[in-house]
């Protein structure tokens, strides 16, 4: 400190003696030093010494120095070590860790200083871009700070400088550039700081991935040493897991660039290994591997990419690799644990390399399958509760939509195969489903549970397994001894265990249900917990289960079980259960936080034996099957809460016949009535067209008329005229050749005229005749509308009908339409013999 | 998967020109009329033949919203050859290459080969932009011009191999400096000594391989 203060009055001068000047004042008189001088040696010295003091006075250097820091950044760009001294003092400042010699003063504060100041100079995006552009200066004085500066600001700020970054011109480039730099302090700042960059921003990840980052990665990896090499590797492989991670275009991009062969190395563990061990960075860095490999195979990510990654893995032979290590002696447990999980992913839903792994031999003496060394792990209560998990989960994925792997694990367990003395899957799955370890039962009924997913043969051929309870004894089927263990055990776990298996084996198969209904004491008991009113500590996810099972019972039942017929159930049901009492159990389970746990991802993930209590393919089949059961159900409440005739009494019964027998009748009369409307409409129709073509008649007729008229008219005045013309013209000359021919001509006109005669009397009869029908047509009509009213009259009628029926209640409120009251009619008439 | 070069692409243009369905069409051979809006960038790849040397191409599809803008600038400055591509039947997806030209110049590196794509060339009765406008345009700023149909795949393998022979010939004239990956080229496994091929990595892509022409 003295060494510090000593500095400090080389650069102010010494003070006056006697008085003592504190923090504060010093930063003020550095930052006015700052921006006063005029010389570069004073400002670059006032830089330093702002630079020292930026931890313990931090409040101080960055309330008053932090502009004047950016402006020497500005101004003094071109000396690399004033520009260095900036940076660093601003990264002190903004930094989000707490100094060890910092004012107590400050520490008080509720806020965090270095959070408030990379608010304030993340505030003009400018800042930024000018820190980046100190990237491209190669000077490690400069470079160095200036990528440390960028760090600090991600840790406080990310989300804000994600976005700067990502609209800076060649922001990322630039950033990518630094993995190049021949000086490891720089490149591995950097990596960090990419690290940081790459959370959670899926557009950065790209362009990221884009600018190569694979290939620079994996050289730096493969430069380290892989997996051997220090935590430079680790931090490698966690950029790459940021870069991948639900990110399905990079991942596309991985395994296009053949990124995933180039990892092969990583898996293969040396010879020696079991001399040297396993070092903590070693374990780290291929625990990333891992899960490395998983990212790309996730079950979340899109199924095309899956299977695509899936053989990608197998052709490269990591797959191989990775069963390897399962078999390999030495291999630390979690990273063993890991590697199971592993290897399930990569396995799961890919029919190929399922058959790869049940193929895979252990080195034991003789050679066992490794799946079976796997289930031993799973069943026996001395395992790390993780690497159960994990073996669980392998075996999952193993029969996951693999119908040749279901059947391999459930042959092992029928009849035909005794004389087999070798261990197999299926007897090791027996034992652990009735053994006293809670967890096993868990892990052996959900592992079995697994083989029946969406294969009715293989329920129907686990229906045929028996096993031999005591000496002497008839053997028992599997089904039965699970009804039986299901009343026997105290422990929660188990017995939801139990119930999931039976619920996968009875869903959509009436042969099990069948079986089921027949072990004695097992309805009572599902009858018992769903009715129960109280229930401690989980409880309520056994009696939902239970409620399930019961809905499965009614749902698939072939009614060849007596007292157990689908009716039965029901009554059941809403008898002694209630059917609110009934639907609140089984809507208990959705509700419940581990359903929500187990229903997220197929992977069980669990800190705790105790918090496995749902598996995810049991919360699919309940997803599914809960609608069906409360529809099944639902029928029949309908009947029970709605106008069964079994609720009213024999007098209301009568009264209901009799408005039954009323509404009928009316339905008649209407129906008689529309027929009839119908008919009158179509004769009018009929009667309109008619009137239609005689008015078109009449006219013509008209017209004709008039026409002949006309003639009639011209014919007598021009044609005379024109004769007595002609006649007059003759006569003076000689009037005697002509008389013949006048009076010929005469005798025509008066033919033309009684012709005419005739012609207008007929149109006097056409007209008399259109009038006639004038009034017939104005008859029908009046007619009509007579029958009009007498339906409108008919309709009122109804309706005050139908009010009193409502009154007396018997209606409900969805038969309003006239139309729909036969419908429910007959609808009530077929009720008596549902129920 | 072995290969002599690896190209990087990247395809540019107005929102709704038909980039992602022209990248669909080529790598998958499939059309899909109806295509989400694409969201900052999305990755393809396929394996050509050029001059019996296998070419690996790597095609970012960049999003033509201005909002990403942005970020598909990022792109330019490592890819060796862009598709630019407008809409025929939309006057104004044409009026805007010149500012695409002028972002792709100014980010991209020099030798950055563009090619110009009129697409939706089955759309005849809707055209608004003439052949010979596009052909003028790209005559004028030096481009290589096509019109394509990522409908009926008229064109589209052309447009992106033509792009990558162009490509070739420039690396063959030594334009382009092989060794600099921020050029947008590669050179395959097994050209360089530092990567010896692994086994099993030629069934890697082996779907890939068989779609090629």
């Amino acid at each position: 400190m003295e060494y510090f203060k000593s500095g400090l009055k080389s650069v102010l001068g010494a003070p006056p003696p006697g008085t003592q000047i504190t923090g504060a004042e010093t930063v003020e008189k550095l930052v006015s030093r700052v921006s006063t001088s005029t010389l570069l040696e004073d400002r670059r010295d006032a830089c330093r010494a702002l630079k020292a003091m930026s931890k313990q006075y931090r409040l101080e250097v960055g309330a008053q120095g932090m502009d004047i820091l950016r402006q020497v950044l500005e101004l003094d760009r071109n000396d690399c070590e004033i520009t260095g001294y900036c940076l660093d003092a601003l990264c002190n400042i903004t930094s989000k860790e707490v100094f060890e010699d910092e004012n107590q003063s400050n520490m008080n504060m509720a806020v965090n200083v270095g959070e408030q100041f990379s608010e304030m100079f993340l505030k003009n995006q400018e800042n930024v871009s000018l820190v980046l552009s100190f990237l491209d200066e190669y000077d490690f004085r400069v470079r160095w700070p200036a990528v440390k500066l960028l760090t600090s600001l991600t840790t406080c700020k990310l989300k804000e400088i994600q976005d700067i970054i990502l609209v800076s011109p060649m922001g990322v480039s630039k950033l990518m550039d630094l993995l190049s730099d021949n000086r490891e302090v720089i490149r591995n700042d950097a990596l960090l700081l990419l690290i940081n960059l790459t959370k959670s921003n899926a557009n950065i990840q790209k362009i990221v991935a884009f600018e190569n980052a694979f290939d620079k990665l994996l050289n730096i990896i493969t430069e380290e040493g892989y997996t051997d090499g220090g935590i430079v590797v680790e931090d490698c492989l966690l950029l790459m897991l940021n870069l991948l991670k639900n990110n399905t275009s990079n991942i596309n991009f991985f395994k296009e660039g053949s990124y995933i062969q180039k990892l092969a190395p990583m898996f293969i563990l040396p010879d020696n290994l079991e001399e040297v061990g396993w070092s903590p960075q070693k374990i780290s860095n291929f625990h990333c591997v891992l899960q490395l490999v998983r990212t790309l195979v996730s079950p979340n990510n899109p199924a095309q990419i899956i299977t695509s990654c899936q053989k990608t893995l197998r052709d490269a032979g990591l797959l191989e690799s990775l069963c390897n290590i399962l078999m390999a002696s030495g291999v630390p447990a979690d990273i063993l644990t890991e590697t199971i999980n592993t290897v399930a992913e990569v396995i799961r839903g890919n029919l190929t390399n399922q058959e790869f792994f049940a193929n895979v031999l252990a080195p034991s003496n003789p050679p066992r399958p490794a799946l079976v060394v796997l289930i031993m792990s799973m069943v026996n209560e001395k395992q790390p509760f993780a690497l159960r998990c994990a073996v669980l989960y392998c075996f999952e994925c193993f029969l996951y939509k693999n119908e040749i792997g279901q059947d391999l694990v459930v042959q092992t367990l029928l009849p035909s195969s005794t004389g087999n003395t070798t261990v197999t899957a299926g007897q090791l799955l027996c034992s652990g489903l009735f053994s006293n370890d809670s967890l096993s039962n868990w892990f052996s009924a959900v592992a079995l549970s697994h083989c029946l997913i969406e294969n009715p043969a293989q329920k129907e051929q686990l229906l045929r397994v028996l096993l031999a309870t005591n000496l002497g004894a008839q053997p028992v089927t599997l089904l039965n001894q699970c009804g039986v263990f299901l009343q026997h055990t105290s422990k929660l776990q188990a017995k939801l265990g139990i119930l999931m298996l039976l619920s996968m084996w009875m869903a959509h198969c009436p042969a099990a249900v069948k079986i089921f209904l027949n072990v004695p004491g097992a309805m009572a008991f599902l009858t018992a917990q769903t009715s129960a009113s109280e229930f401690d500590n989980n409880e309520e996810l056994l009696q939902g289960l239970c409620a399930f099972i019961m809905g499965l019972c009614v749902l698939f039942n072939d009614n060849t079980v007596q007292n157990y017929s689908k009716e039965n159930l029901s009554q059941l049901i809403e008898k002694r259960v209630c059917i609110e009492t009934y639907c609140k159990k089984l809507n208990e389970i959705s509700r419940h936080e581990v359903y929500a746990k187990a229903a997220k991802q197929p992977q069980i993930k669990a800190k705790h034996s105790s918090e496995l209590l749902l598996e995810f393919e049991f919360c699919k089949l309940f997803k599914v099957m809960e609608g069906l059961i409360i529809q099944a159900l639902g029928v029949q409440r309908d009947l029970s809460n709605g106008i069964s005739e079994l609720s009213l009494s024999e007098h209301e019964n009568a009264l209901l016949l009799q408005y039954k027998e009323l509404i009928r009748d009316q339905d008649k009369k209407l129906q008689d009535l529309q027929r009839k409307f119908n008919h009158l409409q179509k004769e009018c129709n009929d009667l309109q067209t008619q009137v239609e073509e005689l008015q078109q008649t009449n006219t013509q007729l008209v017209d004709q008329n008039t026409l002949l008229k006309v003639q009639l008219s011209t014919a007598n005045t021009s044609h005379v005229t024109n004769i007595i013309h002609e006649v007059k013209s003759m006569s003076p000359e000689s009037a005697e050749p002509y008389p013949v021919f006048i009076h010929g001509n005469n005798d025509l006109l008066l033919d033309r005229i009684k012709k005419l005669e005739a012609d207008n009397e007929r149109l006097e009869k056409v007209e008399s005749e259109l009038a006639e029908k004038t009034s017939e047509l104005e008859s029908y009509q009046r007619d009509q509308d007579d029958l009009l009213e007498l339906l409108t009259a008919q309709d009122t009628k109804l309706n005050k009908f139908k009010e009193r029926l409502r009154q007396l209640g018997a209606l409900s409120r969805s038969d309003e339409s006239s139309s729909d009251l036969s419908d429910n009619d007959n609808d009530r008439d077929s009720g008596p013999s549902l129920l | 998967m072995s290969y002599a070069y690896l190209f990087k692409y990247i395809i540019i243009g107005d929102t709704g020109v038909g980039k992602s369905c022209l990248l669909l069409q080529f790598t998958d051979k499939r059309f899909q009329p109806v295509h989400d809006l694409t969201i900052g960038v999305e990755f393809g790849a396929r394996m050509i033949t050029i001059d019996s040397k296998q070419i690996k191409l790597q095609i970012w599809d960049t999003a033509g919203q201005e909002a990403f803008r942005s970020i598909t600038r990022s792109y330019y400055r490592g890819a060796a050859g862009a598709l630019l591509v407008y809409d025929i039947t939309r006057r104004e997806t044409f009026n805007h290459l010149t500012t695409w030209l002028d972002d792709a110049r100014q980010h991209s590196n020099s030798n950055m080969v563009i090619m110009l794509i009129g697409n939706k060339s089955d759309l005849e009765s809707r055209r608004e932009v003439k052949k010979e406008e596009g052909e003028a345009f790209a005559r004028e700023h030096g481009l290589v011009f096509m019109e394509t149909s990522a409908k009926t795949a008229a064109n589209v393998e052309e447009a992106f191999i033509n792009t990558a022979k162009e490509i070739y010939e420039k690396i063959q004239e030594g334009v382009f400096d092989i060794n600099n990956e921020a050029n947008g080229i590669k050179i395959g496994p097994q050209h360089s000594p530092t990567n010896p091929s692994l086994p099993g990595a030629g069934g890697s892509g082996g779907s890939q391989g068989s779609a090629c022409c």
